[in-house]
C-alpha cells in the first residue's frame, strides 16, 4: 500500500469515480462499435474486406477526405487572416468582430445552410443580381454542387479555426515583435521567422480542430451537394438507420476514429500536443 | 425507409428536430447500453402506465395533433384507453435497436410497409392479429403478416409550366428526356420512387416494374446525373421546386398542393404513373400495450378515420370503402380518388423490404 | 567593432510626444556624445520608455527632431535604424535556441553562415554564454536570459544599445553583479549606451552622466556627481539621495543627511541649529537619527554607527553642525 502510494498521486484517488465513470461513458461506446464492426452480420473482417471490393466506399472516404482537406485549407488560411486582424485592429472593433465570431456560433446550421441556397441558390440574390445587371446570361451553379459543400462547410468552419488562433496570437508577446524589427527584419521575415512560429501550435490546434469537425459533416454535405456529394457521415446514418448494415456503419466509424488517432500520433511525433491544447510551452 | 418524413416536414419545425432527434435519441441509447445502465431503469416511467395508453410512434408535430383527433380520440372512446406519443420517428434501425435493447417503449409504429417486410421475420415486430384489424379495409396485398397499410402517399412529379406551357410532359418517359424537355430535374435520394420511375421512363409497363431490374433502373438514372439533383427531405424537394432550381421535380404527391399554391401555379403536379405507396401501422415486438395497439390500427382503418387523416395529414385513404367519400376539392391530389386511381401504379413491398438496402447503397452509389 | 569609432552621437531637439492632449515627453534637449554611458532616471510615467521608443523608431515623434552624428533619423523606420534595443523583460524568441536569437540581426541580413558563426560565438564569449549557444531561452536562469539579450542586440555592432530596465527582472544581488559586467562590457565595445531606469544606485553607478525625467521634461542633467552634490532642483534633489530642505527667507537649500554632524548638548557657537533627538535607526554600516529643531524642521542625519554610543539616546538635545558648502541653493523649490 505504501509502495503504491509512492507512485499514485493521493488526488487520483478523488477523481477516480469521475474518471471510471468517464471512461465506461467513452470507451462502452467505442468498444461496442468496434465489437459491432467485427460481428455484423457475421464474426470476421468481412466489412473490413469491403473496402477492398467496394469502389463505392473508397470513393466515399475519398471524397470526405478531400472535402475535408479543402476545407481545412480554406476555413484556417481564412480563419487566420481573421485572427490576424482582430489582434491588430481597435479594442471597439476587436469587440465588434468578436461579438458576431461568437453570434455565429449561435446560428444553426440548418439557418446557415439554407441561408447559403437564398444567396446564391439558381435563383439568388447574387444570380439574379449578376443577370439583372447582365453580367451573366445563365446562373452560376454555387450550390447543389461539390463547390456549394465546400462553401457552407468553410463558412461553417472558420470561427473554430479562428478561436485557436486567437489564443495563440493573444499570446505573443509584442515586444517580441518590436525586437525583430529592431534587429533589421523587415515585417516580411519578421511574419515568417518569428510571428508564423510562435503561432504555430495555434495553426495545428486549429487545423486538427477544423479537420476532425469536418469529417463528421452530414447536413451541409446533403443539403448543398444535390444529393451528389455523399460523405462518410451521412452515409455511416444511411446504413445504420434505412439499409440497417450496421456492420458496415460501425467498420466506417471504427476507420473514421483510427484515423483521427493516427493523425494525432503522427502530430504528436512533431511537437508536443500538450503545447497545441493549451498546455504551458515548456 | 425515411418517407415519412415529409409528415413532419409539413411542420415549422422540421429538419433540425429531425436530427436532433434521431442523432440524440441514438447516441442516448448507444450510450446507456454500452455503460450498461439499463435502459429500463432510466425509462420506468414510460413503461410502468403503459397499460391504460397506447404510445404511438410517429414523426411529431402536426402528425401529433391528427393521430389524435382522427383516431385517438376514437379509439379512447371505444376502448378507454388514452393514446401518447413518442415522436422521434421509427426508422428502421430505431425499430430495430429498440426491439433489441429489450426496453420497447411503443405500440404503433408511423411506418412503411416494407419496415413490415425487413424487420418482421428478424423477430422484431408483432404480427398483425386479423381477428381484430381487417384484411378488407386495405388494398388487397398491402394487409402483410405483419404490418397493414392505413394510408397511401405517392410518388409523382411537378413541372415547371412557364418552361413546357405549350406541350407539358405527361408521364416518367417525359420527365427522363431531357432532349425534349431541357432542364433540371429532381429525384428522392434514397432510391424509393426513383428506381420505379426510371425503370417506366424506360418502358417498362406499371404492373410488371417488380422484381427491379437495377443495372436497367440504374442506367436511366444515370443518363439524367448531370442535370439531376436529388432531395432528402420532402422539404427540400419543396423547395427546389419553389426557388426555380428544377423545371421538373419528383415530389411526395401530397405536396402537389402547396407546390401549386406557392408558385400561383408555375408548377404544376402530374398525378399520371404516381407511384403509390404503402404507409403502414407496424408493432414493435413486446410492445407495452399489448393488444390494445391492434385495436389501434383497427380504428385507423375505419372510413371516418381515414378521411380524418386525408383531411388533416394530406394522406390518402387505403381502405377502399372511403375512396368513394373523397371531397371534390381532394380529389386532384389523393391518388386513390376516382381521378388519379386508374393512373397510378403500386409499389411492391415485399421486394422493397428484401431487397430495400441494397437498391439503396446502389443507388447511392450511381448518383453520388 | 572598430567602424563604430566615429558613429554613435545622437541629437534631440525639442523631441514631444503627445498621446491626444497628453504631453507624454515634453520638448526634450539632449546631446549624447559617441560611447557615452546615458542613464533616463525619473519616476514611474515620468516617460523614460516613450522617449527611448522615439529613439527607436517604433514611435513617431510628435514634434521636434532626432539626428544621428547630426543627420535626422526621424523619418528612417526602426529596422533601418541600426540601434541595438533590450528590452523590458528582455523579448528573446521563445523558439529559437540561444545561438539563433543572437544570430538574428545578421541573418535577417542575409550574411554567409560562416560569417554568423564566428560572429555569434565572439559575443557570446563576451557574455560569457558559449556553452549555452543550443538552449531555449526558457532553459535559462533569468540572468543568463539577460545576457542573451545584451548579446542580440549587440551582434550587429550597432553605433547605440538602447536598454529599458535591463535589470528590473533580476534580484538585488544578481542585479549589481551584472551591472559590473555591462559596464565592463561598455568599456570594451564602446557603443553609446542609452539606459533606462528608475534605480538611482543603478544610476549613479553606472553612468557617465544621468538625465533626470519628470512628467515628461527634463529637470537636470549631469555627471553623478554633479547632480548628487549640485542638484538644481528640489525634485532632483531628492529623487537621487536622500536630502534635507532647510529655508532661509526666500532661499532654499538642500543639504544631504552625511553632510551634518552632530553634537550631544546644545548651545555650541559654531553650530547651525539644534534641537531634540526623534528616532535612531540602525542600518549596519551608519545610524539614521532625526531630529526635530527648534524650528519646527525635521532634519535626518545619518553618522557612523561607532560614534557616541552611549550619549545617543532618543529625547537626547543636540546641536546640529555643517560646512558651508554642504548646503547647496536651489534654483527653485
Ligand atoms: N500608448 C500610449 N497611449 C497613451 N498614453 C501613453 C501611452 N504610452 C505611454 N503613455 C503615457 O505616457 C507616460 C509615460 O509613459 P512611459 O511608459 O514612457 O513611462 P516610464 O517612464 O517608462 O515609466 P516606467 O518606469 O513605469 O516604465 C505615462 O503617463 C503613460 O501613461
Ligand atoms: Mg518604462
Amino acid at each position: 500500500m505504501n509502495a503504491l502510494r509512492k507512485h499514485i498521486h493521493p488526488g487520483w484517488l478523488i477523481i477516480a469515480p469521475l474518471l471510471v465513470m468517464v471512461m465506461a461513458l467513452y470507451l462502452g461506446p467505442i468498444l461496442n462499435i468496434l465489437w459491432l464492426s467485427v460481428t455484423d452480420p457475421e464474426p470476421g473482417f468481412g466489412n473490413y474486406a469491403k473496402l477492398g471490393e467496394s469502389d463505392a466506399l473508397i470513393r466515399i472516404l475519398w471524397t470526405t477526405v478531400r472535402i475535408c482537406i479543402i476545407t481545412t485549407v480554406f476555413s484556417v488560411t481564412l480563419g487566420y487572416s481573421i485572427a490576424y486582424a482582430m489582434m491588430h485592429c481597435h479594442q471597439r472593433q476587436k469587440n465588434y468582430m468578436l461579438t458576431l465570431l461568437l453570434v455565429s456560433f449561435w446560428i444553426s446550421i440548418l439557418v446557415r445552410t439554407f441561408s447559403w441556397l437564398m444567396l446564391l441558390g439558381r435563383r439568388g440574390l447574387v444570380n439574379v443580381a449578376l443577370e439583372d445587371i447582365g453580367l451573366i446570361a445563365e446562373p452560376i451553379a454555387f450550390m447543389r454542387n461539390e463547390l456549394g459543400v465546400l462553401i457552407g462547410m468553410i463558412h461553417y468552419m472558420i470561427p473554430y479555426a479562428v478561436l485557436p488562433l486567437l489564443v495563440s496570437m493573444q499570446a505573443i508577446d509584442q515586444r517580441v515583435m518590436d525586437a525583430s524589427r529592431n534587429l533589421g527584419a523587415s515585417g516580411s521575415q519578421t511574419f515568417l521567422r518569428i510571428y508564423l512560429p510562435l503561432t504555430t501550435p495555434g495553426l495545428v490546434a486549429s487545423t486538427l480542430l477544423v479537420f476532425i469537425l469536418s469529417l463528421g459533416f452530414y447536413v451541409t454535405p446533403a443539403v448543398l451537394g444535390g444529393g451528389k456529394v455523399l460523405m462518410v457521415a451521412e452515409y455511416i446514418s444511411v446504413q445504420l438507420l434505412v439499409t440497417l448494415q450496421w456492420g458496415t456503419a460501425a467498420m466506417l466509424a471504427a476507420l473514421m476514429l483510427f484515423g483521427v488517432l493516427a493523425m494525432l500520433w503522427i502530430m504528436s511525433r512533431f511537437m508536443k500536443l500538450s503545447t497545441v491544447f493549451g498546455g504551458a510551452a515548456r | 425507409m425515411q418517407d415519412k418524413q415529409f409528415m413532419k416536414e409539413m411542420l415549422t419545425d422540421s429538419a433540425q428536430a429531425y436530427k436532433q432527434g434521431r442523432m440524440d435519441r441514438r447516441t442516448f441509447l448507444a450510450l446507456c447500453g454500452a455503460s450498461g445502465v439499463a435502459l429500463t431503469a432510466v425509462m420506468a416511467g414510460d413503461a410502468e402506465a403503459a397499460a391504460d395508453h397506447v404510445v404511438m410512434w410517429n414523426w411529431g408535430g402536426q402528425s401529433e395533433e391528427c393521430h389524435g383527433s382522427a383516431i385517438g380520440d376514437a379509439f379512447t372512446a371505444s376502448t378507454g384507453k388514452g393514446l401518447r406519443f413518442d415522436t422521434s420517428g421509427p426508422l428502421e434501425g430505431k425499430i430495430k435497436e429498440m426491439v433489441e435493447s429489450g426496453n420497447v417503449t411503443a405500440d404503433v409504429a408511423d411506418a412503411d410497409l416494407f419496415n413490415a417486410v425487413s424487420l418482421g421475420p428478424t423477430g422484431h415486430l408483432e404480427p398483425i392479429d386479423y381477428s381484430v384489424v381487417s384484411k378488407d379495409k386495405t388494398l388487397p396485398g398491402y394487409a402483410l403478416e405483419y404490418g397493414v397499410s392505413v394510408i397511401l402517399y405517392g410518388y409523382a412529379f411537378v413541372y415547371d409550366t412557364e418552361a413546357y406551357g405549350d406541350n407539358p410532359p405527361q408521364n416518367w418517359a417525359d420527365f427522363f428526356d431531357t432532349a425534349k424537355f431541357p432542364g433540371m430535374r429532381s429525384l428522392y435520394k434514397w432510391a424509393n420512387g426513383s428506381l420505379e420511375a426510371a425503370l417506366m421512363a424506360d418502358g417498362v409497363a406499371g404492373d410488371a416494374l417488380y422484381p427491379l431490374d437495377m443495372d436497367r433502373a440504374l442506367a436511366k438514372i444515370k443518363s439524367i446525373k448531370d442535370e439531376s439533383l436529388y432531395w432528402g427531405s420532402g422539404s427540400e424537394a419543396h423547395s427546389m421546386c419553389v426557388n426555380g432550381e428544377v423545371s421538373m421535380g419528383m415530389v411526395w404527391q401530397n405536396r402537389g398542393r402547396n407546390i401549386e399554391n406557392d408558385t400561383d401555379g408555375r408548377y404544376k403536379l402530374v398525378n399520371n404513373q404516381a407511384l403509390a405507396m404503402p404507409g403502414a401501422y407496424i408493432v414493435p415486438k413486446g410492445n407495452p400495450a399489448g393488444a390494445a395497439a391492434m385495436q389501434f390500427i383497427a380504428t385507423a382503418q375505419e372510413v371516418p378515420a381515414q378521411l380524418a387523416l386525408l383531411d388533416c395529414l394530406g394522406m390518402t385513404p387505403s381502405n377502399p370503402a372511403a375512396f368513394g367519400q373523397i371531397p371534390e376539392d381532394q380529389q386532384p391530389y389523393a391518388i386513390t380518388s376516382a381521378m388519379n386511381i386508374d393512373k397510378i401504379v403500386y409499389n411492391d413491398p415485399t421486394w422493397w423490404g428484401e431487397n430495400g438496402g441494397d437498391a439503396v447503397n446502389a443507388f447511392l452509389d450511381t448518383i453520388s | 567593432m572598430a567602424d563604430l569609432a566615429n558613429t554613435g552621437s545622437l541629437q534631440l531637439r525639442d523631441v514631444t510626444k503627445m498621446f491626444g492632449t497628453f504631453r507624454a515627453v515634453d520638448s526634450v534637449n539632449l546631446d549624447i556624445q559617441k560611447g557615452e554611458f546615458l542613464t533616463l532616471l525619473g519616476p514611474s510615467g515620468s516617460g523614460k520608455t516613450t522617449l527611448l521608443m522615439m529613439i527607436a523608431g517604433f514611435l513617431d515623434i510628435t514634434h521636434g527632431d532626432i539626428a544621428l552624428d547630426g543627420a535626422s533619423i526621424a523619418d528612417v523606420p526602426a529596422e533601418k535604424r541600426n540601434f541595438g534595443m533590450v528590452f523590458q523583460g528582455y523579448a528573446l524568441f521563445p523558439h529559437m535556441s540561444v545561438r539563433d536569437n543572437v544570430g538574428y540581426a545578421l541573418s535577417v541580413r542575409k550574411k554567409p553562415a560562416p560569417e554568423i558563426k564566428t560572429r555569434v560565438d565572439e559575443m557570446l564569449e563576451l557574455v560569457q554564454l558559449q556553452d549555452f549557444a543550443d538552449r531555449k531561452p526558457t532553459q535559462l536562469s533569468g540572468g543568463q536570459q539577460q545576457r542573451v539579450a545584451l548579446a542580440r542586440a549587440l551582434c550587429f555592432a550597432p553605433p547605440v544599445l538602447l536598454l529599458d530596465e535591463p535589470l528590473g527582472a533580476l534580484d538585488k544581488k544578481l542585479r549589481v553583479e551584472v551591472q559590473e559586467q555591462l559596464k565592463d562590457i561598455h568599456r570594451r565595445i564602446g557603443t553609446t549606451f542609452i539606459y533606462v531606469t528608475h534605480d538611482q544606485e543603478e544610476a549613479l553607478s553606472m553612468s557617465d552622466r544621468i538625465v533626470i525625467m519628470r512628467d515628461g521634461s527634463i529637470e537636470q542633467v549631469g555627471t553623478p556627481k554633479e547632480l548628487y552634490e549640485r542638484p538644481a532642483t528640489r525634485f532632483a534633489a531628492s529623487f537621487l539621495g536622500k536630502s534635507n530642505f532647510i529655508t532661509q527667507g526666500v532661499k532654499t537649500f538642500a543639504l544631504r543627511p552625511e553632510k551634518i554632524d552632530l553634537r550631544v548638548g546644545q548651545g555650541g557657537d559654531d553650530a547651525r541649529t539644534s534641537g531634540t533627538i526623534r528616532s535612531i535607526t540602525y542600518f549596519g554600516s551608519m545610524q539614521r537619527i532625526i531630529v526635530d529643531t527648534a524650528q519646527g524642521d525635521e532634519i535626518e542625519v545619518d553618522i557612523d554607527v561607532w560614534r557616541n554610543q552611549e550619549a545617543l539616546s532618543v529625547g537626547a538635545a543636540v546641536d546640529l553642525l555643517w560646512q558651508d558648502a554642504a548646503a547647496v541653493e536651489l534654483k527653485e523649490t
